[in-house]
Protein backbone atom coordinates (compact mmCIF):
# COMPACT_ATOMS: atom_id res chain seq x y z
CA UNK A 1 0.00 0.00 0.00
CA UNK A 2 0.99 3.46 -0.96
CA UNK A 3 1.74 6.20 1.93
CA UNK A 4 -1.33 8.24 1.10
CA UNK A 5 -3.56 5.12 0.41
CA UNK A 6 -5.19 5.44 -2.72
CA UNK A 7 -9.08 4.85 -3.02
CA UNK A 8 -11.43 4.41 -6.11
CA UNK A 9 -15.46 6.24 -5.52
CA UNK A 10 -17.96 5.12 -8.00
CA UNK A 11 -21.84 7.10 -7.33
CA UNK A 12 -24.04 8.27 -9.81
CA UNK A 13 -25.05 10.67 -7.78
CA UNK A 14 -22.66 13.73 -8.69
CA UNK A 15 -23.72 15.42 -5.27
CA UNK A 16 -22.61 12.69 -3.18
CA UNK A 17 -19.74 11.95 -5.20
CA UNK A 18 -18.03 15.66 -4.26
CA UNK A 19 -19.03 15.28 -1.20
CA UNK A 20 -17.39 12.53 -0.23
CA UNK A 21 -14.79 12.79 -1.97
CA UNK A 22 -14.22 16.34 -0.64
CA UNK A 23 -14.09 14.80 2.43
CA UNK A 24 -11.85 11.74 2.29
CA UNK A 25 -9.27 14.27 0.50
CA UNK A 26 -9.24 15.62 3.67
CA UNK A 27 -8.61 12.89 5.52
CA UNK A 28 -5.29 12.25 3.39
CA UNK A 29 -6.80 9.94 1.00
CA UNK A 30 -6.08 10.16 -2.49
CA UNK A 31 -9.40 9.82 -4.07
CA UNK A 32 -9.96 9.08 -8.01
CA UNK A 33 -13.78 8.94 -8.62
CA UNK A 34 -16.20 7.84 -10.89
CA UNK A 35 -19.67 8.58 -12.18
CA UNK A 36 -20.75 4.79 -13.44
CA UNK A 37 -19.55 1.76 -13.60
CA UNK A 38 -18.79 1.40 -16.65
CA UNK A 39 -15.82 4.26 -16.13
CA UNK A 40 -14.84 2.67 -12.96
CA UNK A 41 -14.09 -0.90 -14.98
CA UNK A 42 -11.79 1.28 -17.77
CA UNK A 43 -9.78 2.74 -14.86
CA UNK A 44 -9.29 -0.70 -13.07
CA UNK A 45 -8.71 -1.94 -16.07
CA UNK A 46 -5.46 0.21 -17.00
CA UNK A 47 -4.72 0.49 -13.13
CA UNK A 48 -5.99 -2.17 -11.11
CA UNK A 49 -3.31 -2.59 -8.23
CA UNK A 50 -3.18 1.26 -8.15
CA UNK A 51 -5.82 1.59 -5.88
CA UNK A 52 -6.11 0.61 -2.23
CA UNK A 53 -9.49 0.16 -1.95
CA UNK A 54 -13.22 0.57 -3.47
CA UNK A 55 -16.47 2.29 -2.44
CA UNK A 56 -19.19 1.80 -5.01
CA UNK A 57 -22.93 2.77 -4.76
CA UNK A 58 -24.82 -0.16 -5.71
CA UNK A 59 -28.02 1.31 -8.00
CA UNK A 60 -26.38 2.92 -10.94
CA UNK A 61 -28.02 2.62 -14.66
CA UNK A 62 -25.66 0.23 -16.40
CA UNK A 63 -23.44 -1.58 -14.69
CA UNK A 64 -24.54 -1.42 -11.10
CA UNK A 65 -22.42 -1.49 -8.08
CA UNK A 66 -22.82 -5.30 -7.42
CA UNK A 67 -21.71 -5.80 -10.96
CA UNK A 68 -18.80 -3.84 -10.44
CA UNK A 69 -18.36 -5.54 -6.85
CA UNK A 70 -18.60 -9.33 -8.27
CA UNK A 71 -16.38 -8.27 -11.36
CA UNK A 72 -13.60 -7.12 -8.77
CA UNK A 73 -13.75 -10.32 -6.26
CA UNK A 74 -13.43 -12.65 -9.18
CA UNK A 75 -10.44 -10.50 -10.78
CA UNK A 76 -8.74 -9.62 -7.60
CA UNK A 77 -10.15 -10.91 -4.64
CA UNK A 78 -7.99 -9.09 -2.31
CA UNK A 79 -8.90 -5.70 -3.26
CA UNK A 80 -11.43 -4.36 -0.42
CA UNK A 81 -14.62 -3.33 -1.23
CA UNK A 82 -17.03 -1.07 0.36
CA UNK A 83 -20.82 -1.31 -0.97
CA UNK A 84 -23.23 1.73 -0.12
CA UNK A 85 -26.45 1.81 -1.05
CA UNK A 86 -30.01 3.46 -0.02
CA UNK A 87 -32.38 0.98 -1.67
CA UNK A 88 -32.90 -1.55 0.71
CA UNK A 89 -32.72 -5.05 1.90
CA UNK A 90 -32.20 -6.50 -2.04
CA UNK A 91 -29.44 -4.68 -3.09
CA UNK A 92 -27.62 -5.18 0.00
CA UNK A 93 -28.14 -9.29 -0.03
CA UNK A 94 -26.76 -8.65 -3.30
CA UNK A 95 -23.98 -7.07 -2.58
CA UNK A 96 -22.53 -9.66 0.38
CA UNK A 97 -23.32 -12.44 -2.32
CA UNK A 98 -21.00 -10.60 -4.44
CA UNK A 99 -18.10 -10.71 -1.71
CA UNK A 100 -18.64 -6.86 -0.81
CA UNK A 101 -15.98 -6.44 2.46
CA UNK A 102 -18.50 -3.71 3.82
CA UNK A 103 -22.05 -2.86 2.99
CA UNK A 104 -23.26 0.66 4.54
CA UNK A 105 -26.75 1.83 4.25
CA UNK A 106 -27.30 5.18 2.91
CA UNK A 107 -27.52 7.49 5.13
CA UNK A 108 -24.46 7.13 7.07
CA UNK A 109 -21.64 9.24 9.52
CA UNK A 110 -18.63 9.94 7.44
CA UNK A 111 -16.67 9.04 10.27
CA UNK A 112 -18.34 5.62 10.07
CA UNK A 113 -16.74 5.31 6.39
CA UNK A 114 -13.85 6.95 7.51
CA UNK A 115 -13.56 4.11 10.01
CA UNK A 116 -14.74 1.36 7.94
CA UNK A 117 -12.25 2.41 5.29
CA UNK A 118 -9.09 2.58 7.96
CA UNK A 119 -10.24 -1.11 8.96
CA UNK A 120 -10.19 -2.96 5.85
CA UNK A 121 -7.01 -1.08 4.86
CA UNK A 122 -5.11 -2.26 7.88
CA UNK A 123 -5.78 -5.83 7.06
CA UNK B 1 -23.67 -16.07 -36.15
CA UNK B 2 -26.73 -13.62 -35.63
CA UNK B 3 -26.54 -10.37 -36.93
CA UNK B 4 -24.06 -7.41 -35.10
CA UNK B 5 -25.42 -4.38 -33.39
CA UNK B 6 -25.11 -1.22 -36.15
CA UNK B 7 -24.55 2.02 -35.35
CA UNK B 8 -22.34 4.92 -34.23
CA UNK B 9 -24.58 6.97 -31.83
CA UNK B 10 -23.28 7.56 -28.54
CA UNK B 11 -25.96 5.28 -27.22
CA UNK B 12 -24.42 2.00 -29.64
CA UNK B 13 -20.85 3.19 -28.61
CA UNK B 14 -21.95 2.66 -24.98
CA UNK B 15 -23.50 -0.74 -25.64
CA UNK B 16 -20.90 -2.51 -27.31
CA UNK B 17 -18.58 -1.05 -24.49
CA UNK B 18 -20.68 -2.54 -21.61
CA UNK B 19 -20.71 -5.54 -23.65
CA UNK B 20 -17.50 -5.88 -24.17
CA UNK B 21 -16.60 -5.67 -20.20
CA UNK B 22 -19.65 -7.79 -18.79
CA UNK B 23 -20.11 -10.55 -21.63
CA UNK B 24 -18.04 -12.66 -19.53
CA UNK B 25 -19.46 -12.32 -16.18
CA UNK B 26 -22.87 -14.20 -16.66
CA UNK B 27 -24.31 -11.54 -14.26
CA UNK B 28 -28.40 -11.11 -14.70
CA UNK B 29 -29.16 -8.78 -17.33
CA UNK B 30 -31.80 -6.49 -18.37
CA UNK B 31 -32.06 -4.88 -21.56
CA UNK B 32 -34.81 -2.34 -22.46
CA UNK B 33 -36.10 -0.17 -24.93
CA UNK B 34 -39.11 0.34 -27.43
CA UNK B 35 -40.66 -2.97 -29.35
CA UNK B 36 -38.44 -3.41 -32.52
CA UNK B 37 -34.84 -1.85 -31.32
CA UNK B 38 -33.11 -5.04 -31.81
CA UNK B 39 -33.30 -6.65 -27.57
CA UNK B 40 -32.70 -9.79 -29.00
CA UNK B 41 -29.76 -8.91 -31.16
CA UNK B 42 -28.19 -7.45 -28.25
CA UNK B 43 -28.91 -10.22 -26.05
CA UNK B 44 -27.46 -12.61 -28.84
CA UNK B 45 -24.26 -10.35 -28.87
CA UNK B 46 -23.72 -10.47 -25.16
CA UNK B 47 -24.00 -14.77 -25.81
CA UNK B 48 -21.85 -14.70 -28.23
CA UNK B 49 -19.03 -12.91 -26.82
CA UNK B 50 -19.31 -15.25 -23.61
CA UNK B 51 -17.25 -18.21 -22.41
CA UNK B 52 -21.06 -19.55 -22.69
CA UNK B 53 -20.89 -19.53 -26.66
CA UNK B 54 -21.98 -22.52 -28.15
CA UNK B 55 -23.82 -23.90 -25.20
CA UNK B 56 -27.61 -23.29 -25.30
CA UNK B 57 -29.21 -20.14 -25.83
CA UNK B 58 -32.90 -20.75 -25.46
CA UNK B 59 -35.53 -17.90 -25.45
CA UNK B 60 -38.99 -17.25 -24.18
CA UNK B 61 -41.36 -15.17 -24.63
CA UNK B 62 -43.22 -14.23 -20.95
CA UNK B 63 -45.93 -12.69 -22.52
CA UNK B 64 -47.31 -15.20 -25.22
CA UNK B 65 -48.45 -17.82 -22.72
CA UNK B 66 -50.70 -18.50 -19.89
CA UNK B 67 -49.34 -18.70 -16.54
CA UNK B 68 -49.70 -22.22 -15.66
CA UNK B 69 -48.69 -23.45 -19.56
CA UNK B 70 -45.27 -20.76 -18.47
CA UNK B 71 -44.39 -21.81 -15.31
CA UNK B 72 -44.04 -25.38 -16.77
CA UNK B 73 -42.11 -24.45 -19.65
CA UNK B 74 -39.97 -22.76 -17.39
CA UNK B 75 -39.34 -24.93 -14.53
CA UNK B 76 -40.62 -28.57 -16.45
CA UNK B 77 -42.96 -31.39 -15.24
CA UNK B 78 -43.28 -34.79 -14.29
CA UNK B 79 -45.77 -37.01 -15.73
CA UNK B 80 -48.74 -37.00 -13.80
CA UNK B 81 -47.87 -33.69 -12.20
CA UNK B 82 -51.34 -32.30 -14.26
CA UNK B 83 -53.68 -33.69 -16.23
CA UNK B 84 -52.03 -33.88 -19.42
CA UNK B 85 -48.68 -34.51 -18.42
CA UNK B 86 -48.35 -38.25 -19.59
CA UNK B 87 -44.15 -37.92 -19.67
CA UNK B 88 -41.68 -36.00 -17.66
CA UNK B 89 -40.70 -32.84 -19.88
CA UNK B 90 -37.22 -30.74 -19.20
CA UNK B 91 -38.14 -27.17 -18.63
CA UNK B 92 -35.98 -24.18 -20.20
CA UNK B 93 -34.31 -23.36 -16.99
CA UNK B 94 -32.81 -27.07 -17.04
CA UNK B 95 -32.32 -26.98 -20.40
CA UNK B 96 -30.40 -23.59 -20.66
CA UNK B 97 -28.04 -25.09 -18.11
CA UNK B 98 -24.41 -23.74 -19.04
CA UNK B 99 -26.37 -21.27 -21.28
CA UNK B 100 -28.59 -18.34 -21.81
CA UNK B 101 -31.81 -18.24 -20.69
CA UNK B 102 -33.58 -15.32 -22.65
CA UNK B 103 -36.82 -14.29 -20.86
CA UNK B 104 -38.34 -11.90 -23.51
CA UNK B 105 -41.19 -9.27 -22.63
CA UNK B 106 -40.40 -10.05 -18.91
CA UNK B 107 -42.82 -7.24 -17.69
CA UNK B 108 -46.23 -9.22 -18.90
CA UNK B 109 -44.64 -12.24 -16.54
CA UNK B 110 -47.63 -12.40 -13.54
CA UNK B 111 -46.62 -11.65 -9.83
CA UNK B 112 -46.97 -15.53 -8.97
CA UNK B 113 -44.41 -16.45 -11.54
CA UNK B 114 -42.29 -13.41 -10.35
CA UNK B 115 -42.20 -14.90 -6.88
CA UNK B 116 -40.86 -18.30 -8.29
CA UNK B 117 -38.36 -16.55 -10.72
CA UNK B 118 -36.96 -14.43 -8.00
CA UNK B 119 -36.25 -18.14 -5.96
CA UNK B 120 -34.49 -19.53 -8.58
CA UNK B 121 -32.46 -16.14 -8.93
CA UNK B 122 -31.84 -16.29 -5.32
CA UNK B 123 -30.66 -19.95 -4.80
CA UNK B 124 -30.09 -20.81 -8.42
CA UNK B 125 -32.28 -23.69 -7.92
CA UNK B 126 -35.65 -24.76 -8.84
CA UNK B 127 -38.19 -27.50 -8.63
CA UNK B 128 -40.37 -29.01 -11.95
CA UNK B 129 -44.11 -29.07 -11.47
CA UNK B 130 -45.24 -32.79 -9.49
CA UNK B 131 -41.01 -32.53 -7.97
CA UNK B 132 -40.27 -32.23 -4.75
CA UNK B 133 -36.71 -32.73 -5.75
CA UNK B 134 -34.46 -29.17 -6.20
CA UNK B 135 -32.34 -28.95 -9.70
CA UNK B 136 -29.38 -26.57 -9.39
CA UNK B 137 -29.03 -24.47 -12.51
CA UNK B 138 -26.10 -22.35 -13.98
CA UNK B 139 -28.34 -20.29 -16.07
CA UNK B 140 -27.16 -16.73 -17.54
CA UNK B 141 -31.01 -15.04 -17.19
CA UNK B 142 -30.90 -12.51 -19.89
CA UNK B 143 -34.12 -10.42 -19.75
CA UNK B 144 -35.87 -7.97 -21.53
CA UNK B 145 -38.76 -5.38 -21.62
CA UNK B 146 -40.45 -2.50 -23.50
CA UNK B 147 -42.17 -1.56 -19.78
CA UNK B 148 -40.95 0.74 -17.73
CA UNK B 149 -40.37 -1.49 -15.01
CA UNK B 150 -39.81 1.40 -12.31
CA UNK B 151 -43.13 2.56 -13.03
CA UNK B 152 -44.65 -0.87 -12.70
CA UNK B 153 -43.08 -1.26 -9.52
CA UNK B 154 -44.97 1.91 -8.45
CA UNK B 155 -48.05 0.55 -10.11
CA UNK B 156 -47.91 -3.07 -8.12
CA UNK B 157 -47.31 -4.76 -11.35
CA UNK B 158 -43.41 -5.89 -10.73
CA UNK B 159 -41.67 -7.06 -7.60
CA UNK B 160 -39.23 -4.51 -6.42
CA UNK B 161 -36.79 -7.48 -5.04
CA UNK B 162 -36.60 -9.19 -8.35
CA UNK B 163 -36.05 -5.78 -10.42
CA UNK B 164 -32.91 -5.39 -8.40
CA UNK B 165 -31.97 -8.97 -8.94
CA UNK B 166 -32.41 -8.83 -12.21
CA UNK B 167 -30.94 -5.17 -12.93
CA UNK B 168 -27.44 -6.44 -12.04
CA UNK B 169 -26.63 -5.30 -15.82
CA UNK B 170 -29.23 -2.84 -17.57
CA UNK B 171 -29.05 -2.26 -20.81
CA UNK B 172 -31.54 0.47 -22.84
CA UNK B 173 -31.51 0.70 -26.65
CA UNK B 174 -32.68 4.04 -27.45
CA UNK B 175 -35.43 4.25 -29.84
CA UNK B 176 -34.58 4.78 -33.65
CA UNK B 177 -35.89 8.76 -33.40
CA UNK B 178 -33.50 9.48 -30.97
CA UNK B 179 -30.61 8.54 -32.66
CA UNK B 180 -30.98 9.23 -36.70
CA UNK B 181 -27.16 9.13 -37.05
CA UNK B 182 -27.56 5.59 -36.97
CA UNK B 183 -29.99 5.13 -39.62
CA UNK B 184 -27.58 5.43 -42.50
CA UNK B 185 -25.63 2.60 -40.91
CA UNK B 186 -28.37 0.22 -40.65
CA UNK B 187 -30.24 1.15 -44.26
CA UNK B 188 -26.40 0.17 -45.59
CA UNK B 189 -26.36 -2.77 -43.51
CA UNK B 190 -29.46 -3.75 -44.18
CA UNK B 191 -30.04 -3.30 -48.12
CA UNK B 192 -26.61 -5.66 -48.74
CA UNK B 193 -27.88 -8.52 -46.91
CA UNK B 194 -31.82 -7.96 -48.16
CA UNK B 195 -30.03 -7.99 -51.79
CA UNK B 196 -28.01 -11.23 -51.52
CA UNK B 197 -31.67 -12.71 -49.89
CA UNK B 198 -33.36 -11.41 -52.77
CA UNK B 199 -30.56 -12.52 -55.08
CA UNK B 200 -32.11 -10.44 -58.21
CA UNK B 201 -30.39 -8.13 -60.37
CA UNK B 202 -33.59 -6.47 -60.58
CA UNK B 203 -33.28 -5.02 -57.62
CA UNK B 204 -33.56 -0.89 -57.84
CA UNK B 205 -31.39 0.88 -54.93
CA UNK B 206 -33.11 3.38 -52.98
CA UNK B 207 -31.50 6.69 -54.14
CA UNK B 208 -29.39 9.42 -51.83
CA UNK B 209 -32.38 11.61 -51.11
CA UNK B 210 -34.38 8.50 -50.80
CA UNK B 211 -32.11 7.64 -48.05
CA UNK B 212 -31.81 11.27 -46.38
CA UNK B 213 -36.03 11.22 -46.50
CA UNK B 214 -35.37 7.75 -44.34
CA UNK B 215 -32.77 9.20 -41.86
CA UNK B 216 -35.22 12.06 -41.29
CA UNK B 217 -38.25 9.56 -40.81
CA UNK B 218 -38.99 9.43 -36.96
CA UNK B 219 -39.52 5.25 -37.44
CA UNK B 220 -42.01 4.53 -34.40
CA UNK B 221 -41.68 0.66 -35.18
CA UNK B 222 -37.99 1.53 -34.93
CA UNK B 223 -35.48 -0.98 -36.44
CA UNK B 224 -38.06 -3.71 -37.38
CA UNK B 225 -40.06 -1.28 -39.04
CA UNK B 226 -37.03 0.61 -41.20
CA UNK B 227 -36.15 -3.94 -41.94
CA UNK B 228 -40.03 -4.14 -43.57
CA UNK B 229 -39.59 -0.65 -45.25
CA UNK B 230 -36.38 -1.56 -47.40
CA UNK B 231 -37.54 -5.23 -48.30
CA UNK B 232 -40.82 -3.08 -49.96
CA UNK B 233 -38.48 -0.86 -51.25
CA UNK B 234 -36.13 -3.55 -52.81
CA UNK B 235 -39.52 -6.13 -53.57
CA UNK B 236 -41.70 -2.94 -55.18
CA UNK B 237 -38.76 -0.41 -55.87
CA UNK B 238 -41.82 2.26 -55.76
CA UNK B 239 -39.34 4.48 -53.02
CA UNK B 240 -41.15 7.26 -53.92
CA UNK B 241 -44.82 6.20 -53.42
CA UNK B 242 -43.89 4.10 -49.98
CA UNK B 243 -42.37 7.08 -48.95
CA UNK B 244 -45.60 9.09 -49.39
CA UNK B 245 -47.28 6.56 -47.40
CA UNK B 246 -44.89 7.01 -44.46
CA UNK B 247 -45.25 10.81 -44.68
CA UNK B 248 -48.51 10.98 -44.92
CA UNK B 249 -48.85 8.85 -41.65
CA UNK B 250 -46.59 11.23 -39.96
CA UNK B 251 -48.31 13.74 -40.23
CA UNK B 252 -51.02 12.38 -38.81
CA UNK B 253 -49.07 10.88 -35.46
CA UNK B 254 -47.45 14.07 -35.21
CA UNK B 255 -50.74 15.67 -34.10
CA UNK B 256 -50.99 13.64 -30.79
CA UNK B 257 -50.82 15.86 -28.08
CA UNK B 258 -47.47 15.01 -26.49
CA UNK B 259 -45.49 14.55 -29.66
CA UNK B 260 -45.19 10.60 -29.22
CA UNK B 261 -46.28 7.70 -31.58
CA UNK B 262 -46.64 4.02 -30.41
CA UNK B 263 -46.36 0.83 -31.82
CA UNK B 264 -50.47 0.61 -33.09
CA UNK B 265 -49.99 3.72 -35.26
CA UNK B 266 -46.80 2.25 -36.58
CA UNK B 267 -49.19 -0.76 -38.54
CA UNK B 268 -50.63 1.85 -40.06
CA UNK B 269 -47.49 3.07 -42.01
CA UNK B 270 -47.66 -0.20 -44.35
CA UNK B 271 -51.60 0.76 -44.51
CA UNK B 272 -52.85 0.16 -48.03
CA UNK B 273 -55.97 2.87 -47.18
CA UNK B 274 -55.95 7.03 -46.39
CA UNK B 275 -58.06 7.31 -43.53
CA UNK B 276 -57.20 10.66 -43.19
CA UNK B 277 -57.61 11.50 -47.13
CA UNK B 278 -60.08 9.51 -50.02
CA UNK B 279 -61.03 6.92 -46.89
CA UNK B 280 -61.94 8.80 -44.18
CA UNK B 281 -64.79 7.69 -41.88
CA UNK B 282 -65.99 11.68 -42.69
CA UNK B 283 -66.61 10.99 -46.92
CA UNK B 284 -70.33 10.92 -47.73
CA UNK B 285 -69.22 7.34 -49.16
CA UNK B 286 -67.39 5.76 -46.87
CA UNK B 287 -69.29 2.11 -45.70
CA UNK B 288 -67.66 -0.84 -44.90
CA UNK B 289 -68.64 -2.54 -48.01
CA UNK B 290 -66.46 0.10 -50.32
CA UNK B 291 -64.03 0.31 -48.30
CA UNK B 292 -63.59 -3.77 -48.85
CA UNK B 293 -63.82 -3.09 -52.71
CA UNK B 294 -60.73 -0.42 -52.84
CA UNK B 295 -58.75 -2.27 -50.29
CA UNK B 296 -59.17 -5.76 -52.27
CA UNK B 297 -58.76 -3.46 -55.29
CA UNK B 298 -55.71 -1.54 -54.48
CA UNK B 299 -54.25 -5.19 -53.01
CA UNK B 300 -55.21 -6.90 -56.71
CA UNK B 301 -53.41 -3.86 -58.37
CA UNK B 302 -50.26 -4.25 -56.35
CA UNK B 303 -49.52 -7.91 -56.88
CA UNK B 304 -50.69 -8.01 -60.51
CA UNK B 305 -48.47 -4.85 -61.20
CA UNK B 306 -45.49 -6.49 -59.43
CA UNK B 307 -46.13 -10.34 -60.66
CA UNK B 308 -46.13 -8.96 -64.57
CA UNK B 309 -43.08 -6.15 -63.90
CA UNK B 310 -40.68 -9.67 -62.72
CA UNK B 311 -42.46 -11.67 -66.16
CA UNK B 312 -41.88 -8.48 -68.10
CA UNK B 313 -45.67 -8.01 -68.99
CA UNK B 314 -45.48 -12.05 -70.06
CA UNK B 315 -49.16 -12.20 -69.77
CA UNK B 316 -49.17 -16.19 -69.85
CA UNK B 317 -46.53 -16.36 -67.29
CA UNK B 318 -48.30 -14.20 -64.88
CA UNK B 319 -51.50 -16.29 -64.77
CA UNK B 320 -49.41 -19.16 -64.17
CA UNK B 321 -47.96 -17.46 -60.86
CA UNK B 322 -51.34 -15.98 -60.00
CA UNK B 323 -53.06 -18.77 -60.66
CA UNK B 324 -56.25 -17.07 -62.74
CA UNK B 325 -57.04 -17.35 -66.28
CA UNK B 326 -55.46 -15.21 -69.16
CA UNK B 327 -59.37 -13.68 -69.79
CA UNK B 328 -59.32 -12.88 -65.69
CA UNK B 329 -56.03 -11.32 -65.94
CA UNK B 330 -56.88 -9.09 -69.06
CA UNK B 331 -60.27 -7.94 -66.98
CA UNK B 332 -58.20 -7.27 -63.80
CA UNK B 333 -55.25 -4.81 -66.13
CA UNK B 334 -58.16 -3.20 -67.89
CA UNK B 335 -60.10 -2.78 -64.79
CA UNK B 336 -58.29 -1.40 -62.15
CA UNK B 337 -56.24 0.59 -65.11
CA UNK B 338 -52.82 -1.47 -64.78
CA UNK B 339 -50.24 -0.42 -67.22
CA UNK B 340 -46.92 -1.30 -68.57
CA UNK B 341 -44.12 1.10 -67.10
CA UNK B 342 -43.39 3.08 -70.07
CA UNK B 343 -46.99 3.80 -70.44
CA UNK B 344 -47.21 5.63 -67.46
CA UNK B 345 -46.96 9.55 -66.92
Amino acid sequence: MSLIPKLLLIDDNEEILISLKSYLSKRNFDVISASNGLDALKLLEVATHDFDLVITDLVMPNISGVAVTSIIKKQNPDMPVIAITGYGEEPEALAREANADVVMEKPFKLDELENNIKKLLLK
Amino acid sequence: MSRPIIGVSENIVKIHEVIDHIADTGLNTVICGESGVGKEVVAQTLYQKSSRNGKPFIKVNCAALPDGLLESELFGYEKGAFTGADRKTRGKFELANKGVLMLDEIGDMSLPLQAKLLHVLQGGAFAPLGSEKEFKTDTWVIAATNHELEKDIAEGKFREDLYYRLNIIRIFIQPLRERPEDIPHLIDYYLKEYSLLFNSDNIIQPSDSVIDELTKYPWPGNVRELQNILKRMLVLGDAEKILDEMHRRTGSTSASSDGSTSDTSATGYNGILDFYGKDSPDEPSFSLKTIRKTALDRVEKEVISHVLGKTGWNRSKATKILKISYKTLLYKISDLGIVPPNKTD
